[in-house]
């Protein structure tokens, strides 16, 4: 499952957009799938597609929605129930559309992007407009559908729900990419805090020191040591205190979020490597 | 393959309860409307109406059974106008335009697809329109002691099928018109109210003030075709101006629409 993550109007649903054949890049190239993205009928009927809010007719029920795409797909009408019943939507398929809860329309919308038995599922802010409990619906649907072996590609704004179900993320900044990569990786590369607090307050200022002499930064913090690192010196600070006769009686470690990684990364490389594809709505 | 296979998916559209006989209802009272009407005013010719005077007489010739809906061709095209251009603009108005383009990429099969099925539910509106109005002159024939022999000669099956045909092409026509116009505002009720407006306003207004402009106004020469040709454009004339017209528009909108980014 990958994320594409980026802040409001960084280019993530222009980018799906091309992808999907809706958009027609100004310049650069790129594959899905193996063929040309500018050739989408010869890789479209392998990939689901949820743009932005599910768009459907609203005087339809739930089936005939999917029975719209199914006829126009060549995909047999059998296959709706699988995805009706995938998405949990069998009770409510008969009912019309317009009658439907956002978190049900959010799951007929991704019931119409399983149809065609994709190998790509791209889903724009899936998680748009629902509360936490359709936010956690959505998310366990996605894992689901991993768990099948479809490819998701995910994009959203919010990073921290991306970060629970993504093991990959391509990260934009107004139209240009940031990273591409393994969550855990941008993560690790991004260092993590350390919390040590000694047994006594007044051991605080030599621990600072030493600290600071291996040329780390560190800073007290009430009465803890926050001390910014790579994951994994925690060892090293406990050594380095209990050689100087400094007892700590409490030393945690905490990974940056990929939030913060976000703002790391965009904030100190605002003139990232260029995505192959741009596009004049990006440039 | 393909154009079928849209053509299919819209039929899931269009045969929803609300659409289906909500339009059929209408085309069968506008024909029985008109039919009514122009039995009921035969051989009393309002002031200022003498063009469109019917006499009883000529409601007795083999043509008389289908006069009525001649007279309410210009509406069937309109109802069929909007219809076409609801259906299109709608898709862009709903967004669901994203998730058709998803399944079928190929635009101008999409869009070929879809317009056949209009046509088809229009034809079948049109075949109702013309029982209604065929029921309902044989009423008013017994109301009026008109003779209704001629009808069924073979001269009047003759009448009948011309009608059906010139009718239907008409409305073919107005459909075309209607998904052209949708396909390029992209709006369902912007462009069903340019259409309205265009057709029974601007047109009209046009050509009562600009000497023959009626030979040249799409909507003008659909309603010369409708009637099989009228004192100043030949029908055959009248098939060829709009068929050249709707086939520029056509190749144009589908042109515009495969090239242009879909942002609905």
């Amino acid at each position: 499952m990958c994320g594409l993550i980026g802040p409001n109007g960084a280019g993530k649903t222009t980018t799906l957009r091309m992808l999907l054949g809706l958009v027609r890049p100004t310049s650069g190239s790129g594959t899905v799938l193996g063929h040309a993205l500018t050739a989408p009928a010869a890789y479209l009927s392998s990939v689901g597609a949820l743009i932005e809010s599910p768009s459907c007719y609203p005087t339809l029920s739930g089936r005939a929605n999917l029975q719209v795409l199914a006829r126009l797909g060549g995909i047999d009408d059998s296959k709706i129930s699988t995805v009706l019943e995938h998405v949990g939507l069998t009770e409510r398929a008969a009912d019309l559309y317009r009658t439907y809860s956002l978190g049900m329309k959010q799951r007929l919308g991704i019931a119409a992007a399983l149809l065609p038995g994709p190998m790509l599922l791209v889903l724009d802010e899936p998680g748009n407009g629902l509360d936490p409990a359709g936010i956690v619906e959505i998310r366990v649907l996605m894992r689901s559908l991993s768990d099948l072996g479809i490819t998701i590609l995910v994009s959203s704004h919010l990073l921290a729900e991306v970060e629970q179900v993504c093991d990959h993320i391509i990260m934009i900044s107004s139209g240009r990419l940031v990273f591409q990569g393994n969550v855990t990786d941008l993560l690790a590369s991004q260092g993590a805090e350390l919390f040590a607090r000694p047994e006594y307050a007044h051991d605080l200022g030599a621990l600072r020191a030493l600290v600071e002499s291996t040329g780390r930064v560190a800073r007290i913090a009430d009465d803890t040591l926050v001390v910014t690192a790579d994951l994994g010196w925690a060892g090293e600070l406990n050594r380095l205190a209990a050689a100087s006769s400094i007892t700590l009686v409490h030393l945690s470690e905490r990974r940056p979020t990929l939030e913060e990684a976000f703002f790391s990364l965009t904030g100190e490389k605002p003139n990232g490597e260029s995505i192959a594809v741009t596009n004049r709505a990006l440039s | 393959m393909m154009v079928f296979r849209a053509f299919r998916s819209e039929w899931v559209k269009l045969r929803r309860r609300t659409l289906l006989a909500g339009t059929y209802v209408a085309l069968v009272v506008i024909a029985a409307f008109f039919t009514v009407l122009v039995f009921a005013r035969a051989g009393h010719p309002a002031r200022g109406d003498r063009d469109r005077f019917v006499s009883l007489a000529e409601l007795a010739q083999p043509d008389g059974l289908v006069l009525g809906l001649s007279r309410g061709a210009v509406l069937l095209g309109i109802v069929a106008f909007g219809i076409a251009a609801a259906q299109m603009a709608g898709e862009f108005t709903l967004g669901t335009i994203r998730q058709l383009l998803v399944r079928q990429p190929r635009r101008s099969t999409l869009i070929v697809g879809k317009h056949f099925a209009v046509l088809t539910f229009l034809a079948g509106a049109l075949v109702l329109a013309m029982v209604s109005a065929g029921v309902s002159a044989t009423a008013m024939a017994n109301v009026r002691h008109i003779s209704t022999s001629a009808w069924t000669s073979s001269a009047g099956l003759a009448d009948l099928a011309r009608t059906f045909a010139n009718i239907s092409l008409a409305t073919a026509g107005y459909a075309t018109l209607g998904i052209l116009v949708g396909l390029v505002l992209r709006s369902a009720v912007l462009s069903v109210m340019v259409g309205l407006v265009y057709l029974l306003i601007f047109e009209n207004v046009l050509s009562s003030i600009v000497s023959g402009a009626g030979r040249w106004l799409p909507g003008q020469l659909l309603n010369t075709v409708a009637s099989g040709g009228d004192n100043t454009t030949h029908f055959s004339t009248a098939v060829a101006t709009i068929v050249i017209y709707l086939g520029i528009g056509a190749a144009a909108g589908l042109a515009m629409f495969a090239r242009s980014d879909v942002t609905a």
